[in-house]
């Protein structure tokens, strides 16, 4: 890690480690990961599948306990933060879960779901909730008439960018992308990749960036991680680490990816 | 030949608070045995709608406004609760796009397939598995969908799995009877690209030794292109463009299909602006004219706004529904 005279990075994690206990055994499900952000870069997270990519998103947002290791956000320790401490830190902390579907209440409408956050932290009300509403629709591809919707009457990517706008309502600091775009066609895609870009230029957003996605991930990140079984296998400036990839794993990873028949 | 599947200018309305949405708009599909069918299309243009109706479990209160479907050459809107006790799971077996909502999160998934290889053995008049071949059989599936340690997943509750393993669990529920048509929903996006390849070599060696019949949709072009013989690309409830894969991608006729095959992001090559189609979908509550493609196509004409395109092909292989697509 680098500890060189640069500023103090935005979010750190040291020794991470979560041991889960399932199916009689336990599953070291992260096992001593270190990671650091500074404000308004984003590193990718790639690795097989149950490789403890989610478990290390929730870790560092403290949303899962960690079972050790030390978690710092804007220079301070956040490992045992709690209560309405961590309540007020969540404004600047933001996730899109990897499964939309179970990520929104069946009950509220799209309209309240993105409202939600503006409300509860007293951002915005009345016609500025509104219009900041329609903003966010408009900013994830969704018609604006969405706000009736109820959860059911919407298609999977549809889904998912009421979660993304969810996310991105109180400009958060810092965000987590598990899967963010996996159920999104390509141009949704795009358009999505290209609004946080253009957050990240504007506002200095930082994100983690996890996605199975190979393309996407040399798109939009600066820098990655490869993980395998709950450990960071590698990780470097995201161009040079696909171009010569030092670990076996990363390279079947690369060589993987299906290619298109092209004119 | 009959087909095993047939959609018939189908179309489908489903009420909203604004007035019915018009999802499916008049959607014409053919499968023969054997056949394996890819469906891309934008975020929102009836992809789940379209699946679901096939297995007569489309949104509440949906309403079929003209067409049929057909499968083994019956209507499937004719069919009884009965009937379809003997279709959905067995003759038709599926992935869904949200494995959550069809797991059990009381039961383990040891347990949950195990219940499943029983209905399949008494569905073909076969004596009950007992605990213990029903437990071989259901690490034999993991194991096929690349789960490692098979053993130890039997024992998982879903919640315990990550969201790449539940969606092989349930491809492993998928695949664990004798189905003839398969329709996968975004089966392979929550997975890496190994696990991908492994699960569409499995599917591959399923059509080629058992002949089975697949519907995958899919957002990820490079999972159809593995795949799939043949690709419908869908917009905003109609099939745009359909013809052997290879050929789409490689010369794509309708603008909509440019534009997406022009919005991937490559792996290797340069890193550009990702173009798109500009735009969003249109409301399908109140869908534009005539082609409903036109408010964003760069080649659109007042023809486009007032005529709805058929689809048409200098090949019938490959055919397409724009008025001024490049036949030659
Ligand atoms: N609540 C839990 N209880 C027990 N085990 C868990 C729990 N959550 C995750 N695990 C285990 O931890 C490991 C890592 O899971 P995680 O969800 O972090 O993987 P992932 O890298 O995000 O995978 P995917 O790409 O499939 O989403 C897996 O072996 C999983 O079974
Ligand atoms: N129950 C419902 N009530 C009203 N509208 C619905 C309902 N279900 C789906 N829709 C609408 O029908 C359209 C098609 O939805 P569908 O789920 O088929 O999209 P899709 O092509 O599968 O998209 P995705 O790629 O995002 O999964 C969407 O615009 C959606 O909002
Ligand atoms: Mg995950
Ligand atoms: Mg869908």
């Amino acid at each position: 890690m680098p500890t060189s005279p640069e500023p103090i990075p935005l979010l750190s994690a040291t020794g991470l480690v979560k041991v889960f206990h399932a199916g009689g055994r336990a599953v070291r499900a992260v096992d001593g990961v270190d990671l650091s952000l500074a404000a308004g870069e984003v590193l990718g997270v790639v690795g097989e599948s149950g490789s403890g990519k989610s478990t290390l998103a929730r870790l560092v947002l403290r949303l899962t306990e960690p079972s050790a290791g030390r978690i710092a956000f804007d220079g301070r320790d956040i490992t045992a933060l709690d209560g309405e401490a961590m309540r007020r830190l969540r404004r600047d902390m933001q996730i899109v879960f990897q499964n939309p579907h179970s990520a929104l209440n069946g009950r509220r409408t799209v309209g309240e779901a993105v409202a939600e956050p503006l409300r509860v932290q007293g951002v915005a009300r009345g016609a500025a909730l509104d219009a900041r509403v329609d903003r966010l629709l408009d900013q994830v591809s969704l018609p604006r008439a969405f706000r009736h919707r109820y959860p059911h009457e919407l298609s999977g990517g549809q889904k998912q960018r009421v979660c993304i706008a969810r996310a991105l309502a109180l400009e958060p600091r810092f965000l987590v992308l598990d899967e963010p775009t996996s159920a999104l066609d390509v141009s949704v895609q795009a358009q999505i990749l290209d609004v946080l870009g253009e957050l990240r230029r504007e506002l200095s957003l930082t994100y983690l960036f996890i996605s199975h996605n190979l393309a996407v991930v040399r798109y939009l990140c600066d820098r990655v991680m490869v993980m395998r079984e709950g450990r960071v296998v590698e990780q470097g400036p995201v161009a040079a680490l696909f171009a010569a990839p030092a670990e076996a794993y990363t390279r079947t990873l690369l060589d993987s990816v299906p290619r298109l028949p092209r004119p | 030949m009959s087909a095993l599947l047939a959609i018939e200018d189908y179309h489908l309305a489903i009420p909203t608070f604004d007035g019915p949405a018009r999802v499916l708009n008049g959607i014409d599909l053919a499968l023969e045995e054997g056949e394996t069918l890819g469906i891309v299309g934008e975020s929102g243009c009836g992809k789940t709608v379209l699946a679901r109706t096939i297995l007569g479990i489309g949104p509440d209160r949906a309403e079929r406004k003209q067409g049929r479907i057909l499968f083994e050459g019956r209507d499937v809107a004719d069919l009884s609760a009965r009937d379809w006790r003997g279709i959905r799971g067995v003759k038709i077996a599926m992935i869904f796009q949200d494995p959550m909502t069809y797991l059990n999160p009381l039961f383990t998934i040891g347990r949950q397939l195990g219940d499943a290889i029983a209905a399949h053995a008494r569905a073909e008049g076969q004596a009950r598995p007992g605990r213990a071949a029903r437990r071989v059989r259901a690490a034999t599936l993991l194991d096929q969908v690349g789960l490692r340690e098979p053993e130890r997943v039997l024992d998982y509750y879903p919640h315990q799995l990550s969201g790449g393993m539940r969606q092989r669990v349930l491809i492993a529920l998928a695949l664990s009877g004798k189905p003839r048509l398969l329709i996968a929903d975004e089966p392979t996006t929550a997975l890496d690209v190994t696990v991908q390849a492994q699960v569409l070599r499995l599917l591959r060696d399923l059509v080629e030794t058992l002949g089975l019949t697949v519907v995958m949709i899919s957002h990820d072009v490079g999972a159809i292109a593995a795949l799939t013989g043949r690709v419908a690309v869908m917009y905003a409830g109609n099939v745009v463009e359909e013809g052997p894969t290879a050929r789409v991608l490689a010369r794509p006729l309708h603008p909509y299909t440019q534009g997406l095959l022009a919005a991937l992001p490559e792996i290797d090559g340069a890193i550009r602006r990702l173009s798109g189609v500009p735009g969003t979908i249109p409301s399908l509550i109140d869908p534009p004219p005539g082609c409903r493609f036109h408010p964003r196509c760069p080649r659109a004409t007042a023809l486009c706004a007032a005529e709805r395109p058929a689809m048409r092909g200098a090949d019938p292989a490959h055919r397409v529904a724009c008025h001024h697509a490049d036949l030659a």
